[in-house]
Order: C-alpha cells, then sequence, then structure tokens
C-alpha cells in the first residue's frame, strides 16, 4: 500500500489546497496577536487519553477504532458521568477505569459522602492524581435527583459539523467535498431518543431509494430501575463479557499504560456514533430481577459489501466485505447495504457475592453465502457460508485485592476465543494486570471484538502485562508489555509470525498547574519483505519511540503545552522528530475560548510518520500523521452564546517543505454550530 | 570565477554551520554571552536575549545599546556585524537590531523592530518585525523579506522561567521567497544566587530538533563564566562576561565538530 492509498483509507493527512488568502491572513494574524491580550481555560483531555488515541490513529489494521473511541469520550463529555449517586452502572460508563477503580468510587461515596471537589478524587484508594485527571473531563458532581416534574421535561440538544479539507475535491466524486454531521437528542424522564445524519466527503447528500441520508441512525430508548432496566427500539450498541462473542464498542488491551483497559461491565446502550458497519438496529431489552441479569436483542441490519456470482451460474455470494464506510464513486455506492445481517441474541447473567457468571448465545445470518476467492494461504481460515452461532461462558470475581475474569466463546466450527485475566492491587499505589488470550484462526465473530492488538478477533496468541505505580508524591511510572503469536498467516506476512509491544512512561506532577510527561515505546513486528522477488521471506520491523511534553497552566485562564517527539524505525533507519507548542486562552469578560498549536515535523519517510492529536470540534476529530518535513498549525475558537448555544470554528494549514523550499500547503476548515434547549 | 566560489563556499558554510548560528541561518546569532551558552538563552535575560525572545524585552529596564561580531570559524567572509538599541517606555520596552553577514558578492541583512511588555506578574510578550534582505552579485536575483516573531516568558516561580519564541509562523504561500519557521522552547532556573543553567530545545522547519543545554555562574562579582552543549554536531560552547561600569564586554566561543571554532565578541552599554 503506498502512501497516497494509506492516507485514503484512514489517515487525516489534509492534502494540497490553494485557497485564498484572507484565511490564512487572519490566521496569522491571531497566532500572532493572541498572546498579547488574550487569557483562557483549557477543555484538556488527560495526556494518557490523547496518548491512546494516537496509537489507535497509528493502528493501521483498525480504521474506525479511534472514531469509536473519540466519538466515546464526546458522548461522556455532553452527558457526564454523576460520580455522586454511587451506581456502580453509571460509574461504569467511565470506560477507562478498571472494575477495581468503578467499585472503588462506588463504595467511597456509598460510605464517606457525596464527593464535592474533584481533587477529593485523587486520595480514593486505587485513584492517584493522574486518573483523577483522567475523568475530570467527564463527570459531574451534581447531587440532586431531579424531581418528577424537572426529569419529565423534554431537554433537546442538536449539533451540526461541517467541514471541508483540502483533497476532498475531486470532481470524479459523486456529491460534495463537504463533510457534514447532524446529531439530535431527546430526554424526557426514562425516554430519551435521537437521530444522526452523516454525509462523508464526496459522497451525495441524499441517495438511494427511499431517499435518505447517506448514514441514517435513529433510536428511541427507555431506562427504568425495576425489573426493565432499558428498552431500545431503532440503532443500538452492545457489549457482554470480554466482548468476543459481542462487543460493538472499544475493543480491552488497547493501551499498554491503561489499566483500565482491562475488564468491562455489560452493557446495551443507544447507537449515536457514525461507524457505519458495526451496530445493531432492530429491538434490545435488558431486565433484572434480583441478581439475575437478561438482555435480550434482535437486529436486522445492512452491511457493505462487495457481492459476485460464479461463473455459470445466477448465485450470488459475498466476495468481501467493505468497512470504510465511504460511498463517494459508483462502484462504491454499490457495495452499500448490499447485504443483510440478521442477528439475534441473549445473555444471561447471575451475580453471587462477588462472583459474576454470564452466559451468551448469539447467532447471525447473512443474505448472502460468503465465499473465498482465489488460492490465497492467507484466506484458507476465513468465514464461508451464511450463517454464524456462537456460544459464550464468562466469569468474574473480585476477592479482596485481586479481580479475575475470563471468557469462552464457542463458534460452530469448534473454534474458541479463551480470555483469562488477572488483576490485583497490592497496595493502593501499586496495580498490576496479567492477560492472557488464545483465538484460534478461523474463529469467527460479526460483533465482536476481544482484548488484543489487532481489529479482528482470530489467528492470535497472547499475553499483556502490565503495572500501574505511584513511586512518589508526585511521581507516576506505568510500564506494559505484551507479546503476541499469530498461528496461521495475515495480511502482508506469509508465515505465522509475532509481536512485542513494551512501553514505559513516567509522569511528574509537582503541582496542579504543572505536568511533564515523558514515555518510551516499543514494537516489532513481522512483514514480509517486500523487496525480494519469489517466496518472499520475513523481517523484523522494529519502531523506537520516545515523547516528551509538559503543560503549564499559567492562570486559570491560560494553559501552554509543549511536545516533542523521536521516532527511529528499523531496518530503514529513518528517523522523525516533532516540536509543538500550543496555547489556550479564555478572554475574562466574553465566553470565547482560543486553542492554538504550531508545530514542525521532519520526517525521513512515511514509516517513521508521528500523529499528534489535535482539539477540534465535538464529534469529529483530527489526528494528522505528520511525514516528511514541514509545519503543522490550527486555531479553533468556542462562542458559547449564552445558556443554549455553542459555535466553534476551526482552521487549520499543513505546510511541507521541499528541497529547503515551500512546497505544497494543505488546508482544512470545520464548523459546529451547537444548540440546547 | 573567484567570486562564484566564493559564494557558493559562503552558502555552504551557513548550511554547515546552523549551530553556530543558533538555528537557521536567516536570523543572526548576536550576543556573544548568549554563544558562551550555547545560545541557551530564550528564557534569560540580556541584551541579546532580546532579540532571541523579544518578550524578554520587557525586563530591559534601561536604555542600552551594542555591538556583536561573530566570526565564524575564523572565515573573514563568514563574518556577522550586528547593532542593537533597546529603548525603555514605560511598561514595554522598545528595540531595533541590524545584523550585516557576508560580505561583497554575497551579503545578507537583517532588521528588526520589537517591542516587549509584561502582560502580568507572571508574563511578558515580546513581538518584532522583520526585514531580510539578500543580494548576490552577478545575475543572481537579490531576495527581500518581510517576516515577523513573537515571544512569550513565564516565571512560573521567582527563580524559574520558561521561554517560548516562534520565528516566521508565516505560510510560506504568502510571499515569493521562502524563508524557514522555528520554534524554540526552553527552561531554566537559578540553581543558586550565582548559578543559572537552561535547557532548550529548537526545531525549524526542514531541520533537525536541535537540544541545547548550558550555564552561566558568577565566578565573582560582575564576572561571569560560561558553558553550553547542543545537539547539533554536538557543539560545546564556553564563553566569559565582564560588567565594568556602564559597559558589559562579552567573548564566546562555539565548536562545530567538523568546522572548527566560531568567536564572537559584544560589548554593551547600558546607559541609564
Amino acid at each position: 500500500m503506498n502512501e497516497n492509498e494509506i492516507s485514503n483509507v484512514q489517515t487525516f493527512v489534509p492534502f494540497a489546497v490553494k485557497k485564498g488568502f484572507s484565511i490564512n491572513s487572519i490566521l496569522l494574524l491571531l497566532f500572532i496577536t493572541t498572546p498579547l491580550f488574550v487569557n483562557g481555560q483549557s477543555e484538556k483531555l488527560s495526556e494518557t487519553i490523547t496518548e491512546v488515541a494516537e496509537e489507535l490513529a497509528a493502528d493501521d489494521s483498525d480504521p474506525e477504532a479511534v472514531s469509536t473511541f473519540i466519538e466515546r469520550l464526546q458522548e461522556l463529555a455532553e452527558n457526564p458521568v454523576k460520580i455522586n449517586f454511587s451506581i456502580e452502572e453509571e460509574i461504569s460508563r467511565l470506560f477507562f477505569l478498571s472494575d477495581f477503580q468503578v467499585k472503588a468510587l462506588a463504595e467511597y461515596v456509598h460510605n464517606s459522602g457525596q464527593i464535592v471537589s474533584v481533587y477529593e478524587l485523587a486520595n480514593i484508594p486505587g485513584f492517584d492524581r493522574e486518573t483523577a485527571e483522567m475523568i475530570i473531563p467527564f463527570i459531574t458532581l451534581e447531587n440532586k435527583l431531579v424531581n418528577n416534574s424537572d426529569s419529565a421535561r423534554w431537554r433537546n440538544s442538536m449539533i451540526s459539523n461541517l467541514s471541508l479539507k483540502s483533497g476532498n475535491d475531486d470532481t470524479s466524486y459523486l456529491g460534495s467535498a463537504w463533510e457534514i454531521l447532524t446529531k439530535y437528542k431527546f430526554t424526557s424522564g426514562g425516554f430519551s431518543g435521537g437521530f444522526t445524519m452523516e454525509k462523508d466527503p464526496g459522497e451525495k447528500l441524499i441517495s438511494g431509494d427511499p431517499p435518505l441520508p447517506d448514514f441514517l441512525s435513529a433510536h428511541l430508548a427507555f431506562s427504568g430501575s425495576g425489573l426493565i432496566r432499558r428498552i431500545i427500539v431503532g440503532d443500538y450498541s452492545a457489549r457482554f463479557g470480554q466482548g468476543t462473542n459481542i462487543n460493538t464498542g472499544i475493543r480491552r488491551g488497547i493501551s499498554l499504560t491503561t489499566p483500565g483497559y482491562m475488564s468491562a461491565s455489560d452493557e446495551i446502550k443507544p447507537y449515536t456514533s457514525t461507524e457505519e458497519n458495526k451496530f445493531f438496529r432492530g429491538v434490545a431489552a435488558q431486565f433484572s430481577a434480583k441478581n439475575l441479569e437478561l438482555s435480550m436483542f434482535f437486529s436486522k441490519n445492512y452491511s457493505d459489501a462487495t457481492i459476485a456470482s460464479s461463473s455459470g451460474s445466477e448465485n450470488n455470494y459475498i466476495e468481501n466485505f467493505y468497512l470504510a464506510g465511504i460511498h463517494n464513486t459508483p462502484s462504491l455506492l454499490n457495495k452499500k447495504d448490499a447485504v443483510s445481517n440478521l442477528a439475534y441474541g441473549i445473555s444471561l447473567s447471575y451475580n453471587i457475592d462477588n462472583l459474576k457468571v454470564g452466559l451468551v448465545w448469539s447467532e447471525n445470518r447473512l443474505s448472502l453465502p460468503v465465499k473465498i476467492t482465489g488460492n490465497d494461504p492467507v484466506k484458507i481460515y476465513d468465514f464461508t457460508g451464511d450463517k454464524n452461532c456462537l456460544y459464550t461462558i464468562y466469569y468474574n470475581s473480585l476477592v479482596k485485592k485481586i479481580l479475575l475474569f475470563g471468557e469462552l466463546t464457542v463458534d460452530d466450527n469448534n473454534k474458541h476465543a479463551f480470555v483469562q485475566g488477572i488483576s490485583f492491587r497490592p497496595s493502593d499505589r501499586l496495580t498490576i494486570n496479567f492477560l492472557f488470550r488464545n483465538y484460534n484462526p478461523g474463529y469467527t465473530t460479526f460483533y465482536g471484538q476481544g482484548p488484543g492488538t489487532g481489529s479482528k478477533t482470530t489467528n492470535e496468541n497472547g499475553v499483556l502485562e502490565n503495572f500501574t505505580f505511584e513511586a512518589a508524591r508526585h511521581l507516576f511510572i506505568s510500564g506494559g508489555f505484551d507479546i503476541q503469536h499469530s498461528p496461521w498467516l495475515k495480511y502482508r506476512c506469509s508465515a505465522p509470525s509475532w509481536g512485542v509491544r513494551q512501553e514505559i512512561k513516567v509522569r511528574f506532577l509537582p503541582s496542579e498547574k504543572f505536568s511533564v510527561d515523558a514515555s518510551y515505546n516499543y514494537r516489532l513486528s513481522i512483514a514480509d519483505n517486500a523487496e525480494n522477488q519469489g517466496i518472499p521471506d520475513q523481517e523484523k520491523l522494529i519502531t523506537r519511540s520516545f515523547k516528551a511534553s509538559a503543560h503549564y497552566s499559567v492562570q486559570n485562564n491560560l494553559t501552554l503545552g509543549t511536545r516533542v517527539d523521536f521516532k527511529i524505525v528499523n531496518p530503514s533507519g529513518s528517523t522523525g522528530m516533532i516540536l509543538f507548542q500550543e496555547i489556550s486562552y479564555s478572554f475574562r469578560k466574553i465566553p470565547v475560548t482560543l486553542w492554538a498549536r504550531y508545530c514542525l515535523f521532519n520526517t525521513d519517510d512515511w514509516d517513521s510518520r508521528i500523529y499528534t492529536y489535535e482539539n477540534d470540534l465535538l464529534y469529529s476529530y483530527s489526528i494528522p500523521a505528520l511525514y516528511g518535513e514541514g509545519s503543522r498549525s490550527y486555531i479553533m475558537a468556542k462562542w458559547k452564546i449564552r445558556d443554549f448555544a455553542e459555535l466553534r470554528i476551526k482552521y487549520g494549514i499543513t505546510t511541507k517543505v521541499t528541497n529547503g523550499k515551500s512546497g505544497e500547503n494543505a488546508d482544512e476548515i470545520k464548523m459546529q454550530f451547537r444548540v440546547w434547549f | 570565477m573567484s567570486s562564484l566560489l566564493k559564494i557558493s563556499v559562503s552558502v555552504l558554510f551557513i548550511f554547515f554551520s546552523l549551530t553556530a548560528s543558533g538555528g537557521d541561518p536567516y536570523r543572526p546569532s548576536a550576543g556573544a554571552g548568549e554563544a558562551g551558552t550555547g545560545y541557551v538563552c530564550i528564557m534569560k535575560n540580556g541584551f541579546w536575549s532580546s532579540f532571541h525572545n523579544q518578550a524578554t524585552l520587557a525586563y530591559n529596564n534601561s536604555f542600552s545599546f551594542g555591538f556583536n561580531y561573530q566570526n565564524r570559524f575564523n572565515i573573514s567572509e563568514l563574518g556577522t556585524r550586528s547593532l542593537g538599541l533597546i529603548i525603555p517606555a514605560g511598561k514595554a520596552s522598545l528595540g531595533a537590531v541590524y545584523s550585516h553577514f557576508g560580505y561583497t558578492d554575497f551579503k545578507r541583512d537583517m532588521t528588526g523592530l520589537a517591542c516587549g511588555m509584561k502582560l502580568s506578574n507572571k508574563i511578558s510578550a515580546g513581538l518584532q518585525v522583520d526585514y531580510f534582505s539578500e543580494r548576490t552579485s552577478g545575475e543572481y536575483d537579490n531576495i527581500q523579506s518581510l517576516t515577523c516573531e513573537a515571544g512569550l516568558l513565564i516565571t512560573p516561580s521567582e527563580n524559574t522561567r520558561i521561554g517560548i519564541h516562534i520565528f516566521n509562523p508565516v505560510p510560506n504561500s504568502l510571499r515569493k521567497t521562502f524563508l524557514p519557521m522555528s520554534v524554540r522552547v526552553g527552561a531554566g532556573t537559578y540553581l543558586n544566587k550565582s548559578l543559572f543553567a537552561g535547557v532548550e530545545a529548537e526545531m525549524s522547519s526542514g531541520s533537525r530538533l536541535i537540544v541545547r543545554t548550558g550555564f552561566e555562574y558568577e565566578a565573582a562579582k560582575k564576572f561571569w563564566l560560561r558553558g553550553g552543549f547542543s545537539t547539533d554536531n554536538n557543539s560545546f560552547s564556553f564563553g566569559l562576561g565582564w560588567l565594568v561600569k556602564i559597559v558589559q564586554m562579552d567573548i564566546g566561543f562555539v565548536t562545530h565538530e567538523r568546522l572548527g571554532v566560531t568567536s564572537s565578541v559584544s560589548l554593551i552599554f547600558k546607559i541609564r
């Protein structure tokens, strides 16, 4: 895959543009003059979270993972978790916390009373300042249960995004270059509902029969506290156990140094994301009686696929699934909703003191069978047919300071996925985790994602270990090691292979206003050596990266951030580095916040590219892959219009330097209007 | 032919000697004191530092002017002569700097007008407008450019300082001639009353990241010893300074692992 192809598939690197200079001039003027007269407050995400986002963006195998991750975070930011209610189910919406931390937080509120300041969080057993900082943007200390008349009141929110990036204005595309997203949501008592409409760049605004937006999703939901916990009609996502059977959300085990990604609680929730293939459409219900919990779901959704027919036969079959969700050319539009996927299942779980045991059964039926074409040995274990059935048993148990969890899922072909983990906390300052997984080659799940390094829960054995340690009052050390083995061939690797991930991270938080982070990453993978002809041999690809950053809140309304990255890739020996300076400010007298960043980068090639997370609009994100030589800068403004609306505008530009001269410029502009009433 | 050779050699040397110049070759690397600390200076008060980070201008409360001569690798054609002037003006200070590099056949001039002011007890900011001119004899085109640079200086505590400086944050699509952009970020602290140490990172477009460390030690009253190290070409630097009444004299030396030593001398007059 060459650079352009990779960019088209999953990166967010802006492309060349030639625009009027007026916007550039405004950017320049603002950039230069803002430090002289403004002050500000950032909506600052924890460094840990932005690192996870960057890691996901760098994962070629799962281009949608970062989108799902960011959307989940933004959902949390928009609807923060009410931690003072001491309800584990509510707190577990903070999906990056471990079960330990969820239970500890609920118990703390239950035993010690409500939390009155976010600074109290760091004193909760199992928490530290780093964790507290991580969850602050996503929680509220609201402690009043709304009364009946308040809760029954209709609350509406609507958000609309418009984005234009250079490079998306290819005239061969079916629609305009604008990316458009609209979300509407209402709540009234236990009822909620909403819809999401999206058009990707180059797609038609309205298409199909009946004419509808390219992506349209809607739901109605009821949440209760009695026997009926939740009923959803429309689009929803689900996760049970460790997710090897059903998990349409975020997979676990992504980050080596964030142990919270180790475990999860069951959930069925309305689907409000824009990933176009991995969700359910139909009805789901969750019931609870004493220690018993029952979930049932039924879904008929349509998936994008390439349809072919056998020679001499009119029987169609699925050649492959198309997961990118882009339909900007006639051929891609033909793939849209080409096959229906009927899915249904039941999850039953039972709690006995500190032990929870669950069973899950699910079945998928496709409207057309999947067939393997060609003789590629990589595909030997791929799914064929039109029906897949999965049976799961899972458990988790908390005994004093030890959390054990495990899951076994078996499919129709007796292929299995097995997960076993242990998490223990020898002291309040130290947490250690182990996770073993074994996914057979040929194991198939359409809606599942177990913990692991790859996007597919198949053809992988591995062990992950990590720890977090509060070494001193202001010093936090975390590290992790993951080794995985693929017993069969995989994409771009014509032999069984293995890989290693290692990471060590140090955080120094001498005061509330100042933090320093440093981390070292090591990645080893095996891939075909593309340079040799004939039967490919394999080579080790080793990436080492060092990252250091500092954040300083000069005043309550002014924050500065600096980051330096260095990366080296072997065997090519190519290196990459960046240095950026960012600043955010809130005006004191008007409700306007500004963010700006100026970044210089220099990498030898695409292999040594560096990803950098940027502040962006809600339900949009930007993690550009910086490569070559040049600069990347952006400025974003947020204007809160009283208590009912908000306007955001972002402008970004990437300038490349070629042969010591200014090369191409690529810019983008994004706007967002948000209203709630 | 001789001129052509000299021009080629000059240009070649400029690009080989970025360490000695303290970054990209367009900005003057003025200040022998700054050279002594390896150009770790964007967070430190000083006459010439004010033109490395204009935010530090705000801390120059006396009318002063200075001269600087830098002799790069002992080659007279690669010499840089600089003049600077600082005028306090209430809460702000104004500055002007002129720099001339080269010789008859290849000249590079820079003129800058700067302003720095304190925004609060902890923060000061500065801005400088620069005009660059590059003249080459013969049929080569002369080049002129207008750009700007800006800096912030933050003092979180009495002894600690953080400096940020951005040069040429202008999309090059706005101009005909290319000028490199750069970011410098650094922090320094007074370890005791006599010893200041700092670290700085710099990156210019089209160049690699450079990390520098440096120190300044007041060995005797109004007499300073300086040293520094830069990762670019593993360059070491050292120097000394002496203040006699209203005149400060500094000398500094910067090594280059292949090209030898660059020496600088400067005189600063602080009138009142």
